[in-house]
């Protein structure tokens, strides 16, 4: 066998000759060498640690136990007088909103139980781009509070970070008072969620996959599988494989996954997604009662309608940002305006009068369609009643025949729009 | 403003206490024992996985036995007994190869179904120690593949030992006929009784031919461990393993899989492939191992040493050893690769090499595991 001499040619060559033949030496045939062995391992784990290294510079998570950049600790938390303060876009409305219904009043004053969910500066990006971008965001205990934005506007994101499923870069953030990730284990024993698309295992009947759920919660997981599954309507279904249901039972699967934990948290994401009427029907009462009995659902939509049915408090979020947040007829009443529909003989003339009288400050006249001949007149928030009727005795004493007047509800469709930069895009 | 706390139990009672709950639900790195038996459900309960799993361990050996059986039955006289210690060598042989395979595939499936299922997110949600979830895979699996490889294992065992013929009473040895049974110190005493005999047969006598005798006895003695190994091993070819030597290597087999298993889980954890972690477990198995197992290549051979199966081929019991050897040197595919064409490491280096590749699986599928988003 031809072998080369490793210490003749390390004691001769010079530079990285000399080096290679160092290191190739232990290598040559016939016996055993450590460093045969040692070399090798030494090469492969310096190179997977300066991988690790440099996705962890990519990612700027300092260490492998936290979940976000170490920050200074959270201020503490704000007295009920003194709600906590908007900062840049993020508008934080005070409560007046009664409660609806039955249930908990939404302010978004700090309750007397604390936050279910509250953010501070939250922040996780995927490279360049930012998809939560240093969210505050409070929900209140025993609250139905939407979650809502177009898609794309990082409401999956936030929920994936608020649930460890992926890693903050930047902020603080509690659930149920327990900070996270600091106490992140102990929190999720009380939190119920649905992220995406609910998938389970396939080939497993929906029963069983729940087993294996309540297994991994540990704890009396196990004897509420039966409540949950009778709860969201599966227990004829429960013995047949999840590859056998619908989106619709898949959903319910998920929420009966959620409440294994008997969950004072709910964060259920686009819920509604893929279902029909009946469907969406059917999850829209589930949702309802499980915040009437007092837990907490946080519910991330893009469909306006649904978290208008279903939530008392919402935060609109778009591009990464929370835009704003707060009791939902609070919103709309803040951020729109008193909107009159006013079905005339003579639309143009109508229009040009009330421009002329300069009524109100920030009154805006527009001709309705054909098919709903009349003006649409949007006033400020704060114009009274008085207003209206005042604007129908100029226009009956102008001689112009008043057929109806009409106060129209703003919906949270027409407020999304007004104030997320979708409107554009939609247009 | 008061809030009002969730009082609704589905089925628990609210007097188990927040903390507890939270508690029990936490737990530590420890799997428990319901999270390993739920896993080995979800695992069992596929199908497919399963029936190719049994198919690549047990049907080798059913189908072989079971046809070699049933000739014997029907026609004695052209065909011998079902068992033969070549036949047992040949199909521990090929349940080790296809052991491993199998158990790595089952590994990589038990690794990354939950992140393909959808589930993994679902899981790390309940809060559960992810090191937890990842070690429960270990148990739940391992208690799929022991008994798949133990259950064929034992068949073959069964019908060497009780459908084999009779251990042979002599050896052949350098085409000289010698006793069984015989130590060192016998076999060297039956050789120099017998000089001429061994000589005309160009027996075992290193060097010139010895011209008489006394030079014919000199070699014997000066080479009589030698001699005795090649007796050793040519005698234990002939027979069918001891019960003792069976039950290690029912062990080494065992080992085997279970290794297949662990780097299984580790690269399919890793990687989140299960398609990718099984070929590639496939060709170092049949391809790669092999080929550094036979062919020594110059400055690179601790390099060599470094493969799981080159270490576990050395660490392959002395009766399944000699077996393979005596049916000349291992295939490329299937036969094993247990005629090793390279120097033996040390025992330490061996054991470390086993280790090594178990603890550094688990450790860099249990790291994935941790680190990944799910």
């Amino acid at each position: 066998m031809n072998i080369i001499d490793a210490p003749a040619i390390a004691h001769i060559a010079p530079g990285p000759a000399r080096w290679a033949a160092v290191a190739v030496g232990p290598l040559r045939g016939g016996g055993f060498h450590l460093g045969g062995i040692l070399l090798p391992l030494l090469v492969i784990g310096g190179v997977a640690y300066g991988v690790t290294r440099l996705r962890r510079g990519r990612r700027a998570a300092p260490h492998d136990d936290q979940w976000i950049r170490p920050e200074p600790p959270p201020p503490p938390p704000s007295p009920p007088s003194s709600p906590p303060e908007p900062s840049g876009e993020t508008a934080v409305v005070p409560a007046v909103a009664p409660a609806l219904g039955t249930r908990t009043a939404t302010s978004l004053e700090r309750p007397a139980g604390g936050w279910a969910v509250e953010t501070r500066a939250l922040t996780k990006r995927f490279g360049a781009n930012v998809a939560v971008d240093g969210v505050e965001l409070r929900v209140p205990r025993g609250s139905a509070f939407g979650y809502l934005g177009p898609n794309g506007a990082g409401k999956t994101t936030l929920i994936r970070t608020l649930l460890g499923l992926t890693r903050a870069d930047g902020g603080t953030m509690s659930l149920l008072g327990l900070p996270v990730p600091a106490e992140r284990k102990r929190a999720l024993a009380s939190v119920g969620a649905i992220v995406d698309e609910p998938r389970f295992h396939p080939h497993l009947t929906g029963r069983d996959n729940l087993r294996l759920l309540a297994a991994a919660r540990g704890g009396d997981a196990g004897s509420r599988i039966d409540p949950s599954l009778e709860r969201v309507g599966l227990t004829q279904r429960a013995g047949d494989k999840v590859a056998s249901y619908s989106m619709g039972m898949r959903q319910r699967l998920g929420v009966a996954s959620c409440l294994l934990g008997d969950p004072k948290l709910l964060i259920l994401d686009e819920p509604m997604n893929g279902l029909d009427p009946a469907g969406m029907h059917a999850m829209r009462a589930m949702i309802t009662s499980l915040a009437t009995e007092g837990r907490t659902v946080m519910l991330s939509s893009h469909l306006l309608d649904e978290v208008q049915r279903t939530c008392d408090a919402v935060a609109i979020v778009d591009h990464g940002r929370i835009i704003r947040q707060g009791p939902i007829d609070e919103l709309i009443r803040g951020a729109g305006a008193m909107v009159v529909h006013v079905d005339c003989s003579e639309p143009a003339r109508a229009a040009q009068l009330i421009e002329q009288a300069g009524i109100a400050q920030g009154t805006e006249v527009s001709e309705a369609g054909l098919a709903n001949a009349g003006l649409t007149i949007t006033l400020p928030a704060a114009a009274s009643r008085e207003l209206v009727a005042d604007i129908n005795r100029r226009l009956v004493g102008a001689g112009i025949s008043v057929y109806g007047l009409q106060e129209i509800q703003t919906s949270l469709e027409d407020w999304f729009l007004s104030v997320t930069s979708r409107l554009g895009e939609a247009s | 403003m008061t809030t009002t706390e969730p009082s609704l139990s589905a089925g628990g009672t609210e007097t188990s206490g927040y903390r507890r709950r939270a508690a029990q639900a936490i737990g530590g790195w420890l799997p428990t024992w319901d999270l390993i038996t739920t896993k080995n459900l979800e695992i069992r309960k596929r199908r497919g996985l399963i029936i190719t799993v049994v198919v690549l361990v047990v049907a080798p050996t059913v189908l072989i036995y079971g046809l070699r059986l049933l000739f014997h039955a029907v026609d004695p006289q052209s065909y011998g007994l079902a068992g033969s210690p070549g036949i047992f060598s040949q199909l521990t042989n090929l349940m080790a190869e296809f052991g491993f395979i199998a158990a790595a595939a089952l590994g990589a499936a038990a690794g990354t179904t939950d992140l393909s299922d959808g589930m993994f997110r679902h899981l790390v949600i309940t809060g559960r120690s992810r090191l937890a979830l990842y070690l429960a895979r270990i148990p739940a699996g391992l208690a799929i593949t022991i008994p798949i490889v133990a259950l064929a294992f034992l068949m073959n065992c069964l019908v060497t030992s009780y459908e084999s013929p009779p251990p042979p009473t002599s050896v052949s040895v350098y085409g000289l006929t010698v006793p069984g049974h015989l130590d060192q110190a016998e076999l060297q005493t039956w050789l120099l009784q017998r000089p001429q005999q061994v000589a005309s047969n160009g027996g075992p006598i290193i060097g010139p031919p010895p011209s008489n005798a006394a030079q014919i006895r000199s070699s014997i003695d000066k080479n009589i461990s030698s001699i005795y190994a090649d007796y050793s091993s040519d005698e234990i070819s002939g027979s069918s393993p001891a019960d003792n030597e069976m039950a290690k290597i029912g062990l080494w087999l065992e080992l085997e899989v279970g290794i297949g298993y662990l780097v299984g889980l580790g690269l399919g954890s890793l990687t989140g492939q299960r398609t990718t972690a099984t070929i590639m477990l496939i060709a170092l198995e049949i391809i790669v191992t092999p080929l550094l197992a036979r062919v020594q290549i110059p400055y690179f051979i601790d390099g060599q040493r470094l493969v799981v199966g080159i270490a576990m081929d050395q660490l392959r019991p002395a009766a399944l050893q000699a077996s393979a050897l005596a049916g000349g040197p291992g295939q490329l595919l299937f036969g094993g690769h247990g005629a090793l064409g390279i120097p033996a490491m040390p025992t330490w280096a061996m054991i470390s090499v086993i280790v090594g590749w178990v603890i550094g699986w688990s450790a860099i599928g249990a790291w994935r595991m941790l680190t990944r988003d799910a």
